[in-house]
């Protein structure tokens, strides 16, 4: 399929990253912009778009960001507080790329650490709950460890997979997580009993299954390709992207737990390219939840139906098998950078920087996932 | 000095009061649309099926099926403290498919809850003049 107006992905970078650093969003995301600026070798006057994903409650400001990083004018900006995190940013600098409205964009991904209460966190201090919050909340339906749980149940029930198909994740995630000491914040294998003795959030939602609450910036640069060919980093290109949604908004009343948004972006996204699954040599595909990643693996057809716990335990997305996923140790590991560490890490491993993690396949197609349930997004990476 | 604990309340507006009304006289009452009949659950302020502004509020059978569910360990609000473990469920209503709520389960074991489980409506108090539909296994 012809490919005009390509974008790629020219530099990628992290703030400090930690559990409680005292520093402030605006601050965080500062560290971020300089550390993918560096990378990509670029100063602050090559770049004429910002685009910000944040929390309502933790809102992060493109529009400050750019005058904060001293970027004299913007000619696209957004800030974003709804959809599937990190990849909205993305989404909204690809298509500013594509259509012509700026030539060289910086996306952002900062969250607290509190984000992690999601919507207890946007409680005000008012009495009563507004809004259709009013129907889970009283019910103890509070944060996503709440529908993690549902939709694990669910998938249980259609497909007999069990608590120890969810386990085989956590674990052969964790081996990628121990070979990345210096992002990881757990260096340790996991074994089965680990997993299984872990304590229950919401049964059978494990402590392991959920990712790691940080205090974290990710920012990446996207420009055209033509402008990415004179950059210092081997430029990594968008081949196909699609966002997917459901009809129901709430995400504990999808119509079907199994088949979430990832199902709609997955099919949208490959009807937008020749590549296939097979093409695909590594994955990054988002866990905020264990099972979310195992539904991608279904949604973008790495395995059949109810078959991710199976295809796991095959050893496939290892570091040897026929699709390593998540090899900076994703989101459970590295913390949450919500989306934009699969980005960077797919990034890292197409362009040849993963260092002491390249993967022995070298790999020249990656596909990145962002949410599930009522919104997400994928897209698929080149090297060329 | 003690803190009360309260539970964590609805704040009914225009769109939801009815829902929370019916629950207090022991009904329980989805948003329906009034030009095609359509359910929707949570309300909204048009109907998703055929874009009519003209919506309100029927009784259903309070009958259906567990959808799915999870049992939490951990209370993410002060109010859940002494109630864990309890069931957090979906039911799906039988007036129209895909037509689901969250709500509880109870009256029952926690672990013996099942996905395809028939429950049936009740109604159990919250608090500070609300009450909560939740579903309790259906009589045979």
């Amino acid at each position: 399929m012809a490919k005009k107006n390509r974008v790629a992905i020219v530099g990628v970078g992290y703030s400090d990253v930690s559990r409680g650093s005292g520093l402030t969003l605006d601050k965080l995301t500062a560290q971020s912009s300089v550390a993918a600026m560096n990378d990509a070798g670029i100063k602050p006057t090559d770049i004429d778009g910002v685009v910000v994903h944040s929390f309502p409650h933790q809102f992060v400001s493109s529009t400050h960001t750019a005058a904060m990083l001293g970027i004299p004018d913007v000619a696209f900006y957004s800030g974003n507080v709804d959809g599937a995190a990190y990849s909205v940013a993305a989404m909204h600098a690809i298509a500013a790329i594509a259509s012509g409205s700026a030539e060289t964009v910086l996306t952002l991904r900062t969250v607290h650490k509190a984000g992690a209460a999601g919507g207890a966190a946007m409680l005000g201090p008012q009495r009563g709950i507004p809004g259709n919050m009013q129907f889970g909340m009283p019910y103890g339906s509070f944060t996503g460890s709440h529908w993690a749980g549902m939709y694990m149940q669910r998938h249980m029930a259609m497909y007999g997979s069990t608590e120890e198909d969810f386990g085989a994740f956590a674990i052969a995630q964790r081996k990628f997580a121990v070979a990345n000491p210096t992002e990881s914040f757990f260096h340790e294998e996991l074994t089965m009993d680990d997993y299984l003795n872990s304590r229950y959030i919401a049964k059978p939602l494990h402590l392991l299954d959920c990712d790691y609450p940080v205090d974290s910036s990710s920012a990446l640069i996207f420009t055209t390709e033509e402008r990415a060919r004179d950059m210092k980093q081997k430029p990594v290109f968008f081949d196909s992207w699609a966002n997917g949604t459901t009809a129901e908004a709430d995400f504990s009343l999808v119509r079907d737990m199994t088949h979430s948004s990832p199902w709609m972006a997955s099919k949208r996204m490959w009807s937008r390219t020749d590549l296939k699954p097979s093409d695909v040599d590594t994955a990054g595909l988002y866990d905020g939840f264990s099972f979310i990643a195992m539904q991608w693996l279904e949604a973008l057809g790495f395995c059949g139906e109810g078959e991710s716990g199976a295809f796991v335990r095959s050893g496939a997305t290892s570091a040897t098998g026929s699709l390593p996923t998540n090899t900076d140790g994703g989101a459970c590991n590295v913390g949450r950078r919500h989306g934009a560490n699969f980005f960077i890490e797919v990034t890292r491993q197409l362009r040849g920087t993963a260092g002491d993690r390249a993967l022995p396949n070298k790999p020249e197609v990656g596909v990145v996932s962002n949410a599930v349930g009522g919104f997400a997004a994928c897209a698929l990476l080149t090297a060329e | 000095m003690t803190t009360e604990v309260l539970p964590p309340l609805p704040l009914p507006n225009e769109l939801t009061a009815a829902f929370w009304d019916g629950a207090n006289q022991g009904k329980l009452v989805i948003q329906r649309c009034n030009a095609c009949g359509h359910f929707q659950h949570a309300p909204e302020p048009i109907c998703a099926n055929c874009l009519s502004f003209d919506l309100g509020y029927a009784a259903v059978s309070g009958k259906g099926s567990v959808y799915t569910f999870c049992i939490p360990t951990q209370a993410f609000h002060p109010w859940f403290e002494d109630k864990l473990p309890f069931v957090l469920a979906v039911v799906e209503l039988d007036e129209q498919p895909g037509l689901k709520m969250i709500t509880n389960i109870v009256e029952t074991n926690p672990d013996n809850v099942k996905v395809g489980d028939r429950v049936e409506v009740t109604f159990s108090p919250l608090g500070e003049g609300f009450t909560l539909p939740v579903f309790r296994p259906a009589a045979q």
